[in-house]
């Protein structure tokens, strides 16, 4: 059973960090610093329950504010760029994340053994779970517990008139800033809220698997988390819910016993899955 | 000083191949507005299809093995084409930057699943040979490899702007509208220019090889990032630019690779494209009227 659990926490983290990138996929922009902002959310809620002794829910709260000041700073100046540009922009901006954690070291000693990130060989001992006898399932519901406020929150987000302004920049900017709507404004605002829940996702993550590394929070993180929204489709959150489920439940576990080809099929699920619906599973069908 | 120089020529030789990657990306984005995710690993893709060459042909020449990697990067863009554009409307970026994502996971995973994951020899040209001047010395196989992606970038450039094939394409990268209405085939130009963009990859991807002397999927990551990174400070669209910004890059990262080691190296390169977003958010050579 614990193997379900442990799943149902990947799934939870994993659908954190779709949800991260869906409300800037909502205003139009694809950002691949995803990656950058969970990175720093990991490293921050490591440090201060490793190092700084604090509890968990602190921690994480400082991750959702780090993660939200860095992608408020980052936004201003990535956002006067737009598209293309930008999916490089923040690219690089997650890669340089990632080189960063590669060269930070700061460790202090704590009783017989020192603790605290090492550059290329990671943080380890990120023991807050085990140190305080929480069991897979708690675990599991604590995550869910974030995963579901995050949730319910993007879909009151859609519902207000918030989510119709993010929506409006999205479908045309030209149209939207004309009748008023601050571009600037709507774009950072949605990509702190982004990295906000990211950060979170970056401390529960950091938690669960006790110990990251700069590799954890690669490319491949970074486009697994727009992955997310666009396979699942930009109607709802429940499009990014679904697709986290169909990728990681189905083809990342699902299909296990096929062993070396899973890799492969993975790839090609993809290809086919956007060529039969562009527009994600939930799409209107009309726009991407 | 002369370690400076020494370091900077040799980047500036490697720097050849980022310009070939850069172009490849800069091509698709003229002609198609779309980004091809999948580039990097097609090009790599088409490098390793070069050594079925040596799998046939044991004694096969070096030359042979990068002609294999020409034909091969330029089947492998023909694929991508097929498979993650032609059948997705122009409508959906989202769904074409995902699809090349998953193309290029999926090129990886053949590579790897076809090798067992491990790197492969890649035969090189003029390794033994090193032209010098008292201290500083110029390797022949980077030689080679600048030599061979300079009659690249000219066979290009004839190409773009000598032939009706040419025409079509700058045609089609300015005005799609306007020039299907003069009775250019969209899809075709499309198809054409990923055929072509492979097969430049390929010799790219083969010099990359034979330059670093092994082949391993490890290298897309990085070469993808640089040639994004190639691409938007020269300019997207602008081929000049690509060139010149490919060099650039290689240049300015060996020389800080020698200074600040490798670990560190890449987080300048970054550095030096949010410099450029920031002030010259075009790039080198932006293109009039600004269209992206």
């Amino acid at each position: 059973m614990d193997f379900y659990f442990g799943l149902a926490q990947i799934i939870g983290v994993h659908t954190l960090l779709g949800l991260s990138a869906y409300i800037l996929l909502l205003t139009g922009q694809v950002s691949l610093a995803q990656a950058g902002f969970y990175a720093i959310g990991a490293y921050v809620a490591g440090m201060l329950t490793v190092l700084g002794g604090w509890h968990l829910v602190p921690a994480l709260g400082a991750s959702a504010v780090c993660g939200a000041a860095v992608a408020c700073a980052v936004g201003f100046p990535a956002l006067r760029v737009k598209g293309l540009m930008l999916v490089i922009a923040t690219l690089a901006f997650g890669e340089g994340v990632r080189l960063f954690f590669f060269n930070f070291d700061y460790q202090i000693a704590k009783g017989d053994l020192k603790v605290g990130p090492l550059g290329g060989e990671g943080f380890r001992q990120i023991r807050f779970f085990p140190e305080n006898g929480w069991s897979t399932f708690e675990v599991m519901l604590f995550i869910w517990v974030f995963v579901a406020g995050a949730m319910a929150l993007l879909w009151w987000f859609d519902r207000s008139r918030y989510g119709t302004v993010l929506r409006a920049v999205g479908e045309d900017e030209l149209a939207a800033q004309s009748v008023g709507i601050n571009l600037t404004a709507v774009k950072v605002s949605a990509m702190t809220v982004g990295g906000a829940i990211a950060g979170v996702g970056g401390g529960l993550y950091a938690h669960y698997t006790t110990h990251i590394e700069h590799s954890s929070f690669n490319i491949l993180v970074a486009t697994f988390a727009i992955a997310y929204p666009i396979v699942g489709g930009l109607r709802s959150v429940f499009g990014t819910l679904l697709a986290v489920i169909f990728v990681q439940g189905f083809l990342i576990e699902g299909l296990r016993f096929l062993g070396d080809w899973r890799n492969l099929l993975f790839g090609a699920l993809i290809v086919l899955a956007m060529n039969l619906r562009p527009s994600g599973f939930l799409g209107t069908g009309r726009r991407a | 000083m002369l370690d400076f120089l020494q370091s900077l020529s040799d980047g500036l030789l490697f720097g050849s191949t980022y310009a070939l990657i850069g172009i490849g990306f800069t091509l698709v984005f003229g002609v198609m507005h779309k980004i091809n995710m999948a580039y990097a690993a097609a090009s790599i893709g088409g490098a390793y299809s070069g050594l079925l060459v040596l799998k046939v042909m044991a004694a096969a020449p070096p030359a042979l093995v990068f002609f294999g990697a020409f034909l091969g990067g330029g089947v492998a863009g023909a694929l991508v084409y097929v498979t993650c554009f032609h059948f997705i409307p122009l409508r959906s970026p989202l769904a074409t930057l995902m699809s090349t994502v998953g193309m290029l996971l999926l090129i990886d995973e053949i590579v790897v699943h076809v090798t067992n994951g491990m790197p492969q020899n890649y035969p090189a040209m003029f390794d033994d040979v090193m032209l010098r001047a008292g201290e500083f010395t110029l390797r022949g196989d980077l030689l080679l490899v600048f030599g061979v992606a300079v009659l690249c970038m000219a066979a290009l450039m004839l190409l773009l702007y000598r032939t009706r094939l040419g025409l079509a394409t700058r045609a089609v990268s300015q005005q799609p509208v306007a020039a299907r209405l003069c009775g250019i085939r969209l899809e075709r130009v499309n198809a054409t220019t990923f055929i072509i963009t492979g097969l430049l990859g390929g010799i790219a991807g083969a010099l990359i090889g034979a330059s670093v002397g092994t082949l391993s999927p490890l290298l897309t990551t990085p070469l993808t990032v640089k040639g994004l990174i190639v691409t938007v400070i020269g300019g997207l669209g602008s081929i000049p630019g690509a060139i010149v910004a490919g060099l650039l890059v290689g240049g300015f990262e060996n020389v800080l690779q020698m200074y600040r080691g490798v670990t560190e190296r890449d987080l300048y390169v970054m550095l030096l494209l949010f410099v450029f977003l920031t002030f010259r958010p075009g790039g080198i050579f932006a293109p009039r009227g600004g269209r992206d």
